[in-house]
């Protein structure tokens, strides 16, 4: 089953969500990696690429999985790149829960039964969730807390237990889940870019926790890696190094106003319960305590070492 | 402004006004229209004119009087050569002249001071009539050329003005205030440089127009007839000062300067009128060409150059100036910076700066705005423990005066560090890292561990956080002996903060024996540590509830967040190996309890003998 064997010829992947942050950046690399042979891209929208073949699959619709089951029996591919997820919260919750807990309800049954011999599923670290008891660095079995005010992230701990179950379930498939820390790069969206790119940005007065960040370019590589790594399980794919929000938020171009706590929060739980929420209530959380995950898995069992520094990916930010 | 306004157009208003006030030597000869000039301005000048044009010849050496007087001669010939016109213009100068000698006492002389720096403006001029009365008319080439001609000067005459002036503010004003003084000397030159480039693009466009306007001869004569005016007048006017008695030269002196600030404020006020054809060519030259005349310093005579020396300073020390907040600022801030070099000469001074600096880091740090980009994976912001170096070395041996005793008993490598919490205020932890830093500086840096409710504390716990606390939990601390440090536990926690102060020095209940458990899975020795005088830093007198902030109850300590100077002590017990146990006594709550009870034993006490020893809370 292992898919670098040699002799084995080029090989066929199948992405999900290619047209997301991760299936971009993803594609990207894969359109470069000569031992690709194909790209079988299952999503609503086709994306550029030489190699791509395009098959349409609405992961939200009731006949995803017999989609799915079929093209992925039909063309025997080596790895199932499962990227269909948000990059960050939106106020269609239920839409968001149909896409990532039940999309990828079918997406591990379409796996399953197609015997794929390797699946990758990017998460985030944040399914650690921001909490006061969080030891300095977090390991990959550290309990996943999540954050209680947040669909997404409740979400995202929902589908790490999916992917979980379905490993043990199938011992002999390589399953990898691949917790980024926040990506932050001129190329990506998502709440902690967002989060970033105000040119002030209120912070809880008297906390300045560490972050992480993940440039955009280790996490491309991290997917890419993930395609031959003789190895199986979650991984925090970290960028170098921890800043406290502060210095993250001056290295990104802004300005941090700290804000006293309850003022913070009552006035984010006002703008959310309005409808004018630009930042999401869950962002509390993670701007009051530290959530910082030990990279020492990754980089010793799937061979990732990050390039930059978190200050760098937030200096990246600056620049886009 | 008023008179800027009157005698604008040299052709037509000035013409208006003539009568009046230049009859007399619109009478006279038109030959010597030049001469009458001269002869005017001693008669509004007063006695000092006279004196002033002897001078003047004698002056003549200069390099632009020499320019000058060819031109002077070849105007008067001019004037002679054309009637009408030239008289005419020679006349407008010459009525140009008598208000300002008619204005106040103070500015009267000014303008006579000032005119010195008119020449530079006649040679602007007499290059273009020169050709043209030979010519006896102006070809269009001939007039870019000679507007060329003009700008090239007003060029060579702005840099000129520009390093004369830096060299008059430079070596008049050597020694420490070198810089500022160059500062100003540029600014100022800059600003004579504007006005002189300025001035020459006046003089060079506007007036050409008006010259096709007008008949020609009769325009390039009356511009021959203008600047031998002008150099007359120059001739008659520069000179005053020296000869005159030292009072007068004061006097002299000061109007200048005066005329230097108002000039300035005629380039910044007059600045609209300029756009009329020739504003400043009859009322404001001696005022805005004054700068021109900075030509010829270089060689210039003593009088000038003390007189362009003087402008600087008197220029800053004018309370009337015309931008007296800026000028005033400037003058303080040089006194300013005076005083700060002194200041600063002395360590102590610099030093209680550098900890102000540190001090300003640490609440940024605690108000959650610090930044930094140098964090370790625990939080602890090694820059920003240097920037405060200066204030916790002071609180070290200055103001906690500590003494620490059997540091030798720390083994190398991993060892935990047991010692009794005490103070409302958790400084113990930062001196006792402090201490092993100071008094080991061959172990790994350490660390110690704070109970949530410190480090969850707003400020205070982030404070702690950069300078090297960690979160009590198993998991830190397993990995901070992983990496060999002596790792610093209070197993007493929180509860030893929140004892009152009558029951100082007595150990609370040691946890659970957590630190026992960890040092039995690493095998790091536990070394019972003893410290006095955190209690006495910050005694807890009360408790203000503050369950709003996120804390059980803020302490009421006498200083508030500040310690008191007790004197500190800290003893480092014989280490209580555990090599002999296996690991999985950890599991054996009995064997975890003796070794705590033992732990707790040899901290009280040392605690004991220290509190013996102790003669004094504060002195020690």
């Amino acid at each position: 089953m292992d898919v670098s064997r040699p002799g084995k010829g080029r090989l066929r992947i199948a992405v999900t969500g290619a047209s997301g942050d991760y299936g971009r950046l993803l594609l990207s690399r894969l359109d470069q990696d000569p031992d690709v042979e194909s790209i079988l891209v299952l999503d609503v929208t086709r994306p550029e690429g030489d190699k791509v073949e395009f098959h349409r699959v609405d992961l939200t619709r009731y006949d995803a999985e017999s989609e799915l089951t079929d093209a992925l029996t039909e063309r025997l591919v080596d790895a199932l790149y499962h990227l269909a997820f948000l990059f960050g919260p939106i106020r269609n919750g239920s839409l968001a829960h149909e896409l990532e807990v039940i999309g990828t309800m079918n997406v591990l049954t379409a796996a399953g039964r197609s015997r794929l011999p390797r699946l990758v599923v990017p998460s985030m670290t944040a399914v650690y969730g921001a909490r006061g008891n969080n030891p300095a660095l977090l390991r990959e079995d550290s309990a996943l807390q999540g954050c209680p005010h947040s669909r997404f992230v409740t979400d995202k701990v929902e589908v790490e237990g999916q992917v979980r179950a379905f490993r043990e379930r199938h011992p002999d498939m390589r399953v990898l889940v691949l917790r980024f820390a926040p990506v932050l790069g001129p190329s990506v969206d998502n709440p902690a870019t967002r989060f970033l790119k105000n040119p002030v940005v209120p912070t809880l007065m008297g906390f300045d926790p560490l972050w992480q960040g993940l440039h955009e370019d280790d996490a491309a590589r991290a997917l890419h890696l993930a395609l031959r790594a003789d190895a199986s399980g979650e991984f925090n794919i970290v960028g170098h190094g921890v800043m406290p929000i502060s210095g993250l938020i001056q290295q990104a171009g802004a300005r941090p106003l700290p804000l006293p706590g309850p003022l913070f929060r009552a006035g984010l739980h006002t703008l959310d319960a309005v409808g004018a929420g630009t930042l999401p209530v869950a962002l509390l959380d993670y701007i009051h305590y530290s959530w910082v995950a030990d990279g020492e898995r990754a980089e010793s069992v799937l061979g990732f070492i990050p390039l930059h520094h978190v200050r760098d990916a937030a200096a990246a930010l600056k620049r886009s | 402004m008023a008179k800027g306004v009157l005698g604008n157009d040299p052709f037509k208003r000035g013409a208006a006004s003539r009568p009046t006030e230049a009859s007399t030597p619109g009478g006279e000869e038109k030959a010597a229209a030049a001469e009458t000039v001269t002869k005017k301005q001693p008669g509004n000048g007063g006695m000092a004119a006279a004196k002033a044009g002897g001078k003047a010849a004698s002056a003549k050496p200069r390099k632009h009087e020499a320019r000058k007087t060819p031109a002077k001669a070849k105007g008067g010939k001019a004037a002679g050569g054309r009637k009408g016109a030239p008289a005419q213009r020679a006349k407008a100068t010459a009525h140009a002249q008598p208000p300002h000698a008619t204005r106040d006492a103070a500015h009267g002389p000014g303008d006579a001071a000032l005119p010195l720096r008119e020449p530079a403006a006649s040679t602007l001029d007499t290059p273009a009539p020169g050709p043209v009365n030979d010519a006896g008319a102006l070809t269009a080439k001939q007039r870019d050329v000679d507007h060329a001609l003009a700008e090239a000067l007003a060029a060579d005459v702005a840099e000129a003005t520009a390093t004369a002036a830096v060299d008059a503010a430079l070596g008049a004003r050597p020694g420490p205030d070198a810089e500022l003084e160059r500062l100003m000397a540029a600014e100022l030159a800059t600003e004579l440089a504007e006005a002189a480039v300025e001035e020459a693009l006046e003089q060079g466009s506007p007036a050409q127009p008006q010259e096709q306007e007008q008949e020609l001869a009769a325009a390039v004569a009356a511009q021959v007839a203008d600047s031998a005016a002008r150099a007359a007048m120059d001739e008659g006017r520069a000179p005053p000062a020296p000869p005159e008695a030292p009072a007068v030269t004061r006097w002299e002196q000061e109007t200048s300067v005066r005329v230097v600030v108002t000039q300035e404020a005629d380039t910044s006020a007059v600045e609209p009128e300029v756009e009329l054809p020739d504003a400043t060519r009859d009322e404001f030259p001696p005022g805005r060409r004054g700068p021109l005349s900075l030509v010829p310093p270089p060689a210039a005579s003593a009088g000038e150059s003390a007189r362009e020396s003087f402008a600087p300073e008197f220029g800053r020390g004018e309370p009337e100036g015309v931008r007296p907040l800026a000028e005033r600022a400037v003058a303080a801030l040089s006194l300013a910076r005076d005083i700060a070099g002194q200041a600063l000469a002395s360590e102590s001074l610099a030093r209680a700066m550098l900890a102000m600096g540190g001090l300003k880091d640490m609440v940024r740090a605690s108000l959650g705005t610090g930044g930094g980009a140098n964090l370790d994976a625990y939080g602890k912001d090694p820059s920003l423990v240097e920037r405060l170096e200066p204030v916790l070395e002071f609180l070290y041996s200055q103001y906690w005066r500590v003494s620490v005793q059997g540091v030798d008993h720390v083994p190398p490598g991993a060892a935990i560090l047991v010692a009794n919490h005490s103070g409302a205020l958790p400084y113990d932890g930062l001196v006792m890292s402090m201490a092993l830093t100071r008094e080991r500086p061959d172990l790994r840096e350490p660390r110690w561990l704070v109970e949530d409710q410190v480090f969850h504390a707003p400020m205070v716990g982030t404070l702690f956080n950069r300078l090297g606390a960690v979160r009590a939990c198993p998991e830190n601390a397993l990995r901070l002996l992983d990496e060999h440090r002596p790792l610093v536990v209070f197993p007493e926690g929180y509860q030893a903060l929140s004892k009152p102060f009558g029951e100082r020095y007595r150990l609370k209940r040691f946890g659970r024996g957590g630190f026992v458990k960890l040092a039995l899975r690493t095998g790091a020795p536990i070394v019972p540590v003893a410290i006095v005088g955190a209690e006495e830093t910050s005694p807890l007198l009360g408790r203000i509830p503050a369950s709003f902030l996120g804390l059980p109850f803020v302490p009421l300590t006498p200083l508030g967040p500040l310690p008191l100077p007790a004197k500190w002590s800290i003893r480092f017990g014989e280490p209580i190996g555990v090599e002999d146990l296996a690991p999985e006594a950890a599991d054996d709550l009995g064997e975890v309890q003796r070794l705590t009870e033992r732990t707790r034993e040899a901290i009280q006490s040392m605690l004991q003998s220290l509190l013996r020893e102790r003669r004094s809370v504060f002195a020690g």
